[in-house]
């Protein structure tokens, strides 16, 4: 398959601060998550692949053309912003048809157009309210609308299920699935894997400014598996639960937690042990009050991979 | 480029009317014409001199207070609330030329700035000329002020525009210029004068007889032929929109937010 976003010694420094080092990645059609923690390089990344910034070395093509000061390559190219930032004074089918003006549609395509985005969206029943009294979940959609309202070939959406409750995740979640048909490609970007997990199985893990790792989401989730999970649990008799998990294969290091009602161990298979944590709880009546799991994050999967 | 102009002038013509700044200044800008009309009906026997001293005031504050206020914030803006925003991105991936981008988001703010300063100047003139003038007089003397307003509208816009694009704070400078160099360098004497916009617009002005007294609008002006106050003013517009349009095609602007 050919290659849609392609860079080459992609590097992006501000001032002195390095934002992207030496990136060389290849995205072919279909949905790519860009994964990795706050700060990881993801927006810089997504900036320069969609023309918004030049690169300080390196190269980067779009359908085999340079983006940077190439209008017309934007034809077939929709970006949905990470910032919540609207132009508020109208509302949400004029500010899309205002944009597939800008697009170069008739001002009667665009308004067909926009209506056809937003009832993708399903935010047609509110498009003739101000954007300024949309929630955030109805405006993460209506800037999703904008972003594909022109039938783009690339569509690249950064953090688009950022500040969204699980329902509003859910319904962006399958809008970005249903999007890549007939060759399409989309990039998508979070710093939270279940959510690019839930979108596709090909990622890419950035951190620091470069590419840890890319493929396949079993190879990543392998990587992650081989990395020691702390997960904590707060009950009412500590000691007994310790004594249940010394029983459970999986569990690795245990210990107590310096307040005396915490059981802190470690696991390398997290998602087994979190589906048995109920059972066994339920089973040995142990009264739970809260399970935290405090290196749940990236940070620490990316500590582990960089070998901190 | 023409699509770009004319669709981003469409689109940011309809955001600026909408905007409560549009309102904010509409209101700014009728306080004179509401002035003029407080004046004639409180004294409406008044001697034409007075009248016409009064006059002079109001153009004054057309000329070097409400122009540039609108042309500042107008100005300064079209780059400016993009980046602060953060909607650059809409327009910076869509398939527009950047000098479009600019033109055509000037052009909306400068057509939008000439209505409402027009409107008010029709106002306030007639109030203040009726009786006075005869209406072919009026006609003439008024196009003559609304053609100085829109040739200082297009020049000072073009003016801050260029600043908004090239500096983060411009609004500041363009205080410290419109308020300080033009407000001063427009009385100095010789052709120093001729370094400020606000000496081509005095020039091109309507002098009327009474105005051989003391008049802040020849105040130690020293004025340069119509003709070339026209060019000057012109080319001022065209090198600064110029400018303008080739600072935003260059510079990056993402990486200030």
């Amino acid at each position: 398959m050919t290659a849609v976003i392609c860079t080459k010694s992609l590097s992006r420094w501000y001032g002195n601060v390095l934002g992207l080092n030496d990136v060389s990645l290849d995205i072919e059609p279909g949905i790519t998550g860009l994964l990795g923690p706050n700060g990881a390089g993801k927006s810089t990344f997504m900036k320069l692949v969609s023309g918004q910034m030049k690169p300080s070395s390196g190269r980067t093509s779009v359908f085999g053309e340079r983006v940077w000061n190439n209008p017309p390559i934007f034809r077939r190219l929709g970006f949905c912003p990470e910032q919540d930032a609207f132009h508020e004074g109208v509302t949400g089918w004029e500010f899309v048809k205002g944009l597939l003006e800008l697009q170069g549609f008739s001002s009667r395509e665009a308004a067909d157009r926009a209506v056809r985005a937003l009832e993708f969206v399903e935010m047609i029943s509110d498009k003739d309210r101000r954007i300024r009294s949309y929630s955030r979940g109805m405006r993460q959609r209506v800037k999703i609308a904008q972003s594909l309202a022109h039938d783009p070939d690339l569509l690249i959406l950064d953090e688009p299920l950022n500040g969204l409750d699980p329902l509003g995740k859910r319904k962006i979640i399958r809008l970005i699935k249903d999007f890549p048909k007939a060759g399409r490609t989309v990039l998508v970007s979070s710093h939270v894997l279940p959510e690019i997990e839930a979108m596709t199985s090909r990622i890419v893990l950035i951190h620091q400014g470069r590419i840890l790792a890319e493929g396949d989401i079993h190879y990543i989730r392998d990587l992650i598996e081989a990395h020691p999970h702390v997960i904590s649990v707060e009950c009412s008799d500590p000691r007994r639960l310790a004594g249940i998990l010394v029983r459970e294969e999986d569990i690795a290091r245990l210990q107590f937690g310096a307040d005396g009602r915490t059981v802190v161990f470690e696991t390398h298979a997290r998602d087994k042990v979190f589906s048995r944590l109920p059972r066994l709880f339920v089973e040995n009546g142990i009264a739970v009050e809260s399970i935290t799991s405090p290196d749940d994050n990236l940070q620490s999967v990316f500590d582990y991979l960089v070998g901190k | 480029m023409i699509r770009t102009f004319r669709s981003v002038f469409g689109f940011y013509l309809m955001l600026a009317v909408r905007a409560p700044r549009a309102r904010a200044f509409a209101l700014l800008t009728f306080l004179p014409a509401v002035l003029a009309v407080v004046f004639r009906l409180s004294f409406p026997a008044r001697s034409v001199e007075v009248l016409g001293v009064f006059s002079d005031i109001l153009v004054v504050f057309y000329l070097q207070f409400l122009l540039i206020i609108l042309a500042l914030f107008y100005g300064t803006s079209v780059c400016s609330e993009e980046i602060e925003g953060k909607t650059l991105a809409y327009l910076t991936t869509r398939p527009l030329s950047k000098s479009g981008i600019i033109l055509g988001k000037t052009a909306a703010y400068a057509l939008l700035s000439a209505a409402i300063v027009l409107i008010s100047l029709a106002v306030s003139f007639f109030v203040m000329n009726a009786g006075r003038l005869s209406a072919g007089e009026a006609a003439g003397t008024y196009l003559r002020y609304g053609g100085v307003l829109l040739l200082g509208i297009a020049a000072y816009t073009a003016f801050f525009t260029f600043l908004g694009v090239l500096l983060r704070k411009a609004v500041i400078i363009g205080l410290a210029f419109g308020f300080g160099w033009e407000s001063i360098l427009q009385y100095f004497p010789g052709s120093t004068q001729r370094f400020s916009i606000a000496h081509y617009l005095k020039s091109l002005l309507p002098f009327t007889p009474k105005a051989q007294g003391f008049s802040l609008l020849t105040f130690r002006l020293e004025p340069t032929s119509d003709a070339m106050s026209l060019v000057a003013l012109v080319l001022i517009t065209g090198v600064f929109l110029a400018l303008a349009c080739l600072v935003f095609r260059f510079k990056e602007y993402i990486s200030e937010e």
